[in-house]
């Protein structure tokens, strides 16, 4: 086909991404967080290997410079982390973007990402995933809030006194 | 002088008219008048236009997009930019283009022509709607009415989707539509319905009932083209040097032209079909050259068929004779009155508890009065098949037709519907008519026919 649209990933565009995160060592240093050149390469690599995982396409620098600003003041990020977190992070982001069917937008994904990151998954990776966005996604695509759960239902219930 | 050299160049019957765009530059390309560098310089153009067009369809609150949105999208465009550059005089303008216009110029080009076309397409289906045929047929109404194609001018999405034709369009054109896409196609479709319309309108509507009767007196649930039923008549007229316009072929003469042709070589059968046709247009009195056009675009089709029925010699089944159903007598039976609710209980807990199948018949002969109690019975009885057998015997002709109206035999994928109960009856129904005498077996079909629908 002249026109394959999946063979984008021009090395124009993944230079482009990895100039994007770098810049944005001028504002994380003060949380004392600093990406490498390779670091930054590497976590373009992995949203070159998530946006592939999951059927999807980007155009430009992406969202690794925005999951950057989100998250680099959280208390459960630090050096020791950093790099593994972004990976992880920007792998879910792709993947939670298809769950959800696009009904949020980038910058409220996130924002929920780092809410629930900070607040009721104290930093655990694996609870915001498995739990929290699994939740959320969930609760999208049967047309509930994003933060409705089935207790809250319950207690509802046992407010009215029905059960 | 150069766009006459370009034009020859490119093979135009070696292009796509769906995928215009990518043809023109893959024929542009492999004939040398685009090198390397255009192609590539017209790629990333399309691709920095996706990218645009992404963004605005995200609303800017998503970097990235499903491959398939983004495909369907890259799609719409290059469709969009085809309808353009097909809008050019020649090939030769439409490459000359390609080399100096930018992809964004070229869209908004082909996407004004798009809103023009849709305006127009509405203005057709309008005048379609406006010459339809009056006929039964269920798919040719469908297919013109708001939810068939009407559909189109509700979700046609040109911005993202133009190169789709949404709309329910079931109805088969005598000529069908090929390699069109999007609005375009939708343009041809409705210009080819209105044109079979136009020359339907020659005809009383009575006449085309009658006509289609002869071919199938169930064509309102068949994917017949009534276009092509219509010419065909009246070549079949045409031949017979009878006014086309009643449209009324005899059996006899069916069979008189099979054996005339079939003394004929394909080529002279075609010659005559080809002469008949004339002889219609000039018949009906149709100046519109596009009519004209579209009967003589449909012969081949037609010759093909009826040379395949001279050689088979099933030609009478091409030039049917018209059936006017209103003539056969009509039956209507009344089911009668059914027993009270407490009786029928009663009755169907003795049937049920009798123990001998003498004693069974004998009851419902003593006990039921009506047809409609009977045919409870037969369901709600657990009736075995021999005893079901013998109650059919008991039937008189008439009855059994009713039966059979009503409980009609199904094909297995149908009968997944029905209760256990029905499944059997016509089964056991289906196996007793299987087992009478075919004069009888003629006799209760007529009247199963004759049965006035309830």
């Amino acid at each position: 086909m002249l026109f394959e649209i999946m063979n984008m990933s021009s090395s124009l565009v993944q230079k482009q991404a990895v100039a994007e995160i770098e810049k944005c060592n001028d504002f994380t240093v003060r949380f004392g967080l600093v990406l490498s050149h390779s670091d930054a390469a590497q976590l373009v690599e992995t949203r070159t290997f998530a946006l592939k995982t999951s059927g999807r396409i980007e155009f430009g620098g992406g969202v690794i410079h925005k999951l950057i600003w989100a998250f680099c003041d959280s208390p459960y990020i630090s050096m020791n982390n950093y790099t593994e977190i972004l990976h992880e992070l920007t792998e879910m982001f792709y993947f939670y973007k298809n769950e959800t069917l696009d009904l949020m937008s980038d910058d409220d994904l996130i924002k929920f990402m780092k809410d629930s990151f900070d607040g009721k998954c104290h930093g655990s990776l694996e609870l915001l995933a498995g739990r929290e966005l699994a939740n959320m996604a969930r609760n999208l695509r049967c047309g509930y809030a994003t933060n409705y759960s089935e207790d809250m239902a319950y207690d509802e219930e046992d407010d009215d006194g029905e059960y | 002088m150069a766009n006459i050299e370009k034009s020859h160049i490119i093979d135009k019957n070696k292009l796509s008219g769906e995928f215009y765009f990518a043809s023109i530059l893959q024929e542009a390309y492999a004939c040398g008048v685009l090198d390397k560098s255009d192609i590539e310089n017209i790629q990333v153009q399309c691709i920095e236009f996706l990218a645009y067009k992404v963004e605005r369809y995200n609303s800017g609150e998503s970097s990235s997009i499903r491959v398939e949105a983004a495909e369907n999208i890259m799609k719409s465009n290059l469709y969009t930019i085809g309808v353009y550059l097909k809008s050019l005089p020649d090939v030769g303008c439409a490459v000359d283009e390609l080399k100096i216009a930018k992809v964004p110029e070229m869209y908004e080009k082909g996407r004004k022509l798009i809103d023009i076309k849709f305006r127009t397409t509405e203005h057709i289906y309008k005048l379609a709607q406006k010459n339809r045929v009056a006929t039964l047929n269920y798919t040719y109404n469908a297919t013109l009415s708001g939810d068939g194609i009407g559909l189109f001018f509700k979700s046609y999405n040109p911005d993202y989707e133009a190169h789709e034709c949404g709309g329910s369009i079931d109805y088969q054109l005598c000529n069908p539509v090929i390699d069109l896409a999007g609005v375009e196609f939708i343009q041809k479709y409705l210009e080819s319905l209105f044109l079979e319309n136009e020359f339907c309108k020659n005809f009383e509507a009575i006449d085309i009932h009658h006509l289609l009767c002869g071919y199938d007196e169930g064509y309102k649930d068949l994917l017949i083209n009534v276009f092509e039923q219509v010419l065909v008549g009246t070549l079949g007229c045409s031949l017979m040097k009878r006014n086309v316009m009643k449209l009324d072929i005899l059996e006899d003469e069916a069979w008189y032209l099979q054996s005339e042709l079939s003394k004929d070589e394909d080529y002279l059968i075609a010659l005559k079909i080809s002469k008949a046709a004339e002889e219609v247009i000039e018949e009906l009195s149709i100046t519109n050259l596009a009519l004209s056009g579209y009967i003589e675009e449909s012969l081949p089709k037609i010759t093909s068929n009826i040379v395949h029925a001279v050689r088979t010699n099933t030609l009478m089944k091409v030039f049917v004779t018209k059936v006017n159903p209103d003539l056969r007598p009509r039956i209507e039976f009344s089911t009668g009155v059914k027993m009270d609710d407490e009786e029928y209980r009663k009755l169907i807990d003795e049937l049920t508890t009798c123990r001998y199948s003498s004693d069974k018949l004998a009851l419902i002969k003593e006990k039921v009065r009506s047809f409609a109690d009977i045919e409870d019975v037969l369901f709600d009885a657990f009736l075995s098949k021999r005893e079901v057998f013998v109650l059919l015997n008991s039937f008189q002709d008439i009855e059994i037709a009713l039966l059979i109206k009503r409980h009609p035999f199904s094909t297995d994928i149908e009968a997944v519907d029905l209760s256990e109960t029905e499944q059997t009856l016509r089964l056991y129904l289906k196996e007793y008519i299987r087992r009478l005498a075919e004069d009888r077996k003629e006799r209760i079909f007529e009247l199963v026919r004759q049965l006035i629908d309830e």
